[in-house]
This record gives structure tokens, C-alpha cells and sequence, in this order.
């Protein structure tokens, strides 16, 4: 059965070399997308892969001035980190939503954080601060925590940590915030410029 | 061909297009960048004179901005009690009839729509009357103040107590253009600027400096030209001139206007049942909005109603200014997290309490008014009215301040609460004063509410010859209107391009 695919999808002999300019044109455009778009940026932890489109920089802005900014990327808190399957499941899940929000331009004008996520950032707010509400040395000064925190979120109270109380997307309007940058190759602007 | 070839040759030609595709790509690439360079680039593509009334000149250098500004054309959102469509508010409020009795708002009162509508609705108001030539009808010049552009532009080549002075019919011809751009902005730097001298001239009277504000201030205080309480004083600084001007000497709350007015002897009307004199308030809604919480925290009347927007990366100022309410997103949640119906919740549940007392006030006062029309009638005289007619002059003053002014109620609902209450205070004390008049003259049943259940029957009970307003108004808008309209496209086209 595979075989008789094989021979329908493969072209006679005397079409051979136009299907295999065509398969390259694809691959070629493919590989271009790939490029401009920096896909392979989203795999690694840099925080400039997440303002590669424009939306999240004033989320980018705030935290570059805040003290997480020293201990803390965007994939620490945003993404799960109790597997690695999980980590990546999550960062595939939430990347397509926000390329395809981004790409159809349906982002509202203040971005709010879904329930998912909201779970994440806590536990991970959990992951580093654990002594302060665990450890009993510490808790000798933060034993009102148990009592208190209930079902809130922690940023529910720390309401500045770390992205600021003033949020939309035009809220950092002259933020210097790392670009996409050009996708033109520096070699060939030379050449444009010198015709 | 050859039904065999090397496989490598399929694959040098497969790896050649990979290449030449990719390569060309980049040069797209860059070929749609320069592209965008050119659109992105801030080049104004027309020089503006120095008060260019038109408005769609301005929206050639700044499309953004005048596209939302033209949305102000929108009448089709309706919030709990306001919005951006017109509402016939004697009909929705017939009392309001008898309460402005003898003045021209119980003939036709209109929630107001959008900046863009500004010169039409004044066209189609039945206080503006209905003028047969220059120097005809109820209005003075000075009504133009506030509608639009051409304003500065003729102050400027006249003077400002000349504009004012004449009757309202006589600039019909020069003042077309609804607000928009020059009232707020100067043309070479788009700094926000004051044009209207009575807000310059109000700072001056409490010894401030108004050029001094802050770019935060001046982002209410564009606003504040225009929404604010005001009079005209027919004898400062010029004699027999109806120069605008705000009572704000003394200070913008209810009681420091109402010492004011007093001290001056003002009153707007006399009302043409109880014979009191009467204030109207305008639309002090500056005033009552640096009484609230929003403003206290340094909030400008811009960061709710014409908030910033991103579109594509570029931020600008939505000119659409309206109620936040239809745009919550970019207003209340840039500071607010809750959810858009708790804020929307929020604001009516201010709203409904405040409109409950209010309608109990405005029941009040018509009493008020109509048992005081009665104690003439039995013979009251002078000296036994003084009293209470001051009583209800101050408790519809307390009152107006509130219902005038645009979203008094959300802007500052322990300001609003408080100056009802008080209007509330003053129409039960001319109440019980004048049941005991009233008693004194053999009246002792309580004084029947009139039928004013609908707007008709208001004025009827008023006795507005509403027939003969409309029909002349038909007439004015079907000849006087056409021919000013007429007159200023001829003016215009003389102003040309100024290409750059």
C-alpha cells in the first residue's frame, strides 16, 4: 500500500526536475520563515525572545527595572518548571496562543494573565520563596503568613513585584526595549547602500 | 531527458533553489522595510496656519488622531443613564420642566452627544431660537464660545469683548466648524494650549499663573476651557457686553459659586412660578471632578476618556473622547485588574445611589415651586417670600450642581451625595415655611402635585408655546442655516493649501 502511494506521489522521470525546484522553493521559503520569525529564539531562556513582537514590552520594561531582573527571567515565573516535559508543553502551549493572538492582532489594549498561568507564576513564586513560609527560623517573622494568605496570590498584596501597577499596552511608550532588529544580513546592506 | 540521472544532481538542484529563494526572501525583506520607513516616518504633509479651523487639515499631518476624533460622530453606545446618544432628558425627566420654568432649557433640554455635533445641535436647540437676521434671537455671541475652532480664530482678528458682544445670529456665518484640533492644540508644536480666555482669566482672578501647569494639568485643563460652570457678566469688564466668566473667585465648590453669585446679586432667571430668582448651573464638571478620588490622584480627565492606544506598535491618543465605559480596557484596567463588568458594575452602583436622592430633590423643589405660586396667588407678599424664595433658589443651585454636571456622580459621588443633601435641607426648609404662609392664608390641605407626567403636559402646565418655537425653528433651519453654511465655503475656499 505504501508502495503504491510512493509511486502516485513521486513524479514520472520527465517531471523530475521541476517538482524538485518546486520541493526547494518550499523548503527555501520554509527555512526563510524559520529565520524571520527567529524561531529558534523561543527555545532558549532569553528574555528578549519574548519581545520579538512588540506587545510584551512594557511587561519586558518593568522588569528590567525591577529587582527580579538580576535573579529571575520570563521563563522562570511564567513557566512550569516541575518537569521537563511539562516546562516545554507549556512554553509550546502558550507560544502558539500568543503568536496566534499577535499574528490575527487580537490583543486587547491591557494584557491580563489567564488562570493557567496564574498557577504557574504562584507555584513558582513558591519555588524560590519557599524558606520564607516554610523554614521555621524564618517563619519566626512571617507566622502570620498561614494565616493570612489563604487562597490569595501572592502578588495580590505585592502588587508592584515586578511588572508595576500601571499596565496597557502603551503604558512604556519610550522604554528602550531590545527590537527585533533587522532580519537584512549586514553584507547585504552594504551592497544596497553602495548602489 | 534521460529516464536516469545521478542522484546528486536532484539534490544540487534542490539545495541551489533553497538557496537563491532564501537569499531572495531577504531581499524582500529588506525591500519592505525601506517601505515601511516611508510610511512610518512623522512627515506632515500639510503646514497649518496659525488658528486652522478645519479640522480635516489637521487630520491630514495626524490621521490617527482625527480618525477617532470623527468617531465622536458615533451615537450608538448607551450606558445606564448616558452614553454618546442623544436623550431627550425632558422627556425622560418631565420635572425638569417645571423646575426651569421661564427659562429656555424647559423648552428643550438634550444630553448632549459627541464634540462633533457641536454646531449641529446647537442649529437644532429650540434655546437658540430662531433668528430672522444679524441682530435677531435670544442668544449673544457669547453661546459661540465653546463650540468650536473658528472661536480663537475670530477672537484673535476681532479681539475677545468684541466676539462677545452682538447677538448670536450675527456669527452664524464665521463659526462652522465643530470642536476639534485648534481649541486645544497649538498648529506648529501640537502642545496643548488654553484658547479660551475665560479659563486664563478665572486662574488670573485666584492669583495663579496658568501658563505655569504641568503637561498632567494642561491634559484637564483643555477640558476645563469649556466644562465648567459659567455666566455672563453683563458689566465687568465691559459695559453692556456678555463677557464669559467663571465664578471662581472664591473657590469651585457649590456654596463658595452660590457666596459669589450672591455677593453679586446674580441670578440667571426668574422662575415663573415661585417667582424666585433662579441660577442655572452649567456643566461644572471640572469643578466636581477635583473633589474625587481620581483626581486626588493625579488622574487627568484624558487618561479615561481619550486614553492611549497601541495599534501596531504605535502608541497615540484615542481622540474619541466619550464615555470610559466603552473602552474599559485601555481605561479602568490600566490601573484597575478587575474584570470589565465588576468596574462597569462599580460605576452604575455610584450612579443609581446618587440618581435616587436626586430624583428626590427635584420632587422637592417643584413642590417647593409650585405651593410658592400658590402663596402668591392667595396674596403672599414681598417681605413673607424672601425667605423662602432665596431657600429655593439655594436648593436648586445644590441640586443643579449635581445634575449638570457630566458624570458628577462617578467623578465624585461623596461631593455629589453631600451637595443633594443640602439641596434636599434647603427645599424641605422653604417647604415647612411655606406651609405655615400658606396656612396663614387658609390653606391647609397639602398643595396637589401637578400632572407632569410626561414632557407635554409639563409644558403645557407651563404654558410654553412650544407649536410656534418649532415652526419658526423649521423656517430658520431651512433658510437662515443654508445661507451661512453658503457663506463660509466661500470664506474657506479662499484660505488655499499650504502645502509644504
Amino acid at each position: 500500500m505504501f508502495r503504491k502511494l510512493y509511486e502516485i506521489i513521486i513524479p514520472p522521470a520527465s517531471w523530475r526536475s521541476v517538482a524538485v525546484v518546486v520541493t526547494g522553493i518550499m523548503a527555501g521559503l520554509f527555512f526563510f520563515l524559520v529565520y524571520v520569525s527567529d524561531a529558534a529564539s523561543y527555545l532558549s531562556d532569553d528574555p528578549k525572545a519574548c519581545v520579538n513582537c512588540h506587545i510584551m514590552a512594557p511587561e519586558y520594561a518593568t522588569w528590567a527595572h525591577s529587582s527580579h531582573r538580576e535573579v529571575a527571567h520570563c521563563n522562570d515565573c511564567h513557566v512550569p518548571h516541575d518537569n521537563f516535559f511539562n516546562t516545554y508543553y507549556f512554553k509550546a502551549k502558550d507560544g502558539l496562543r500568543h503568536a496566534y493572538m499577535f499574528t490575527l492582532r487580537l490583543e486587547p489594549q491591557t494584557i491580563f494573565i489567564k488562570d493557567a498561568g496564574k498557577r504557574v507564576v504562584q507555584q513558582n513564586c513558591h519555588r524560590c520563596h519557599d524558606e520564607l513560609i516554610r523554614n521555621d527560623r524564618v517563619m519566626a517573622f512571617t507566622a502570620s503568613f498561614h494565616q493570612h494568605a489563604r487562597e490569595r496570590l501572592c502578588w495580590d498584596c505585592h502588587r508592584e513585584t515586578p511588572h508595576g501597577r500601571v499596565q496597557s499596552l502603551s503604558s512604556v511608550p519610550f522604554a528602550r526595549v531590545p527590537g527585533p532588529g533587522s532580519p537584512v544580513p549586514a553584507w547585504l546592506n552594504r551592497i544596497m547602500k553602495n548602489k | 531527458m534521460k529516464a536516469k540521472r545521478k542522484p546528486w544532481v536532484n539534490w544540487l538542484l534542490f539545495f541551489t533553489t533553497l538557496v537563491i529563494v532564501f537569499l531572495l526572501g531577504l531581499l524582500a525583506s529588506s525591500i519592505v522595510e525601506r517601505r515601511a520607513e516611508a510610511v512610518f516616518v512623522n512627515k506632515p504633509v500639510v503646514k497649518l496656519a496659525d488658528y486652522e479651523p478645519r479640522n480635516a487639515e489637521w487630520g491630514k499631518n495626524f490621521p490617527r488622531e482625527f480618525e477617532s476624533y470623527t468617531r465622536t460622530s458615533d451615537t450608538s453606545f448607551s450606558t445606564l443613564y448616558n452614553g454618546n446618544t442623544m436623550v431627550d432628558m425632558l422627556g425622560e425627566y418631565p420635572q425638569l420642566v417645571v423646575l426651569w420654568a421661564g427659562y429656555a432649557f424647559s423648552l428643550d433640554y438634550n444630553q448632549g452627544r459627541g464634540h462633533y455635533y457641536a454646531i449641529h445641535d446647537m442649529y437644532h436647540t429650540l434655546r437658540t431660537g430662531a433668528p430672522t437676521g444679524p441682530d435677531d434671537g435670544p442668544m449673544p455671541n457669547t453661546c459661540w464660545t465653546c463650540k468650536s475652532p473658528d472661536v480663537p480664530r475670530v477672537m484673535n482678528e476681532v479681539g475677545v469683548a468684541a466676539f462677545y458682544s452682538g447677538a448670536w445670529a450675527s456669527r452664524g456665518p464665521e463659526i462652522v466648524n465643530p470642536i476639534g484640533c485648534a481649541d486645544c492644540h497649538d498648529p506648529n508644536t501640537m502642545d496643548l494650549r488654553i484658547t479660551r480666555p475665560a479659563l486664563i482669566e478665572a486662574w488670573e482672578s485666584t492669583g495663579r499663573d496658568i501658563t505655569r501647569s504641568t503637561h498632567q494639568e494642561m491634559r484637564s485643563l483643555v477640558c476645563a476651557q469649556c466644562h465648567v460652570e459659567y455666566y455672563f457678566n453683563k458689566k465687568f469688564p465691559v459695559e453692556g457686553v456678555n463677557y464669559l466668566t467663571f465664578p471662581w473667585k472664591d473657590g469651585t465648590g457649590p456654596e463658595a459659586m452660590l457666596e459669589y453669585y450672591d455677593r453679586m446679586g446674580f441670578s440667571d432667571w426668574t422662575h415663573a412660578i415661585s417667582k424666585a430668582p433662579m441660577l442655572k448651573a452649567q456643566h461644572p464638571d471640572y469643578e466636581v471632578f477635583t473633589t474625587g478620588i481620581h483626581f486626588e490622584r493625579g488622574v487627568a480627565c484624558a487618561d479615561c476618556h481619550m486614553p492611549y492606544h497601541s495599534e501596531g506598535g504605535q502608541k497615540f491618543t484615542n481622540h474619541h473622547m466619550t464615555s470610559p465605559l466603552m473602552y474599559i480596557t485601555s481605561s479602568c484596567q490600566v490601573c484597575h485588574r478587575e474584570s470589565e463588568e465588576t468596574l462597569r458594575n462599580n460605576v452604575y452602583d455610584r450612579q443609581r445611589k446618587v440618581a435616587e436622592i436626586r430624583g428626590i430633590a427635584e420632587e422637592l423643589i417643584v413642590r417647593a415651586h409650585v405651593e410658592a405660586g400658590l402663596a402668591w396667588e392667595l396674596g403672599a407678599g414681598q417681605a413673607e417670600m424672601e425667605d423662602i424664595l432665596y431657600d429655593i433658589r439655594v436648593a436648586q443651585w445644590y441640586w443643579d450642581y449635581v445634575a449638570a454636571s457630566h458624570g458628577a456622580s462617578f467623578h465624585s459621588p461623596v461631593e455629589s451625595s453631600r451637595t443633594i443633601g443640602k439641596s434636599i435641607d434647603h427645599a424641605q426648609q422653604a417647604r415647612v415655611a411655606l406651609a405655615r404662609l400658606l396656612a396663614s392664608y387658609g390653606q391647609l390641605d397639602e398643595v396637589p402635585y401637578p400632572d407632569i407626567s410626561t414632557k407635554e403636559k409639563a409644558q403645557a402646565y407651563i404654558g410654553a408655546p412650544m407649536e410656534k418655537l418649532k415652526a419658526d425653528k423649521a423656517v430658520f433651519l431651512e433658510t437662515t442655516v443654508p445661507a451661512w453654511l453658503e457663506e463660509a465655503a466661500r470664506r474657506e475656499a479662499t484660505y488655499g493649501q499650504f502645502e509644504d
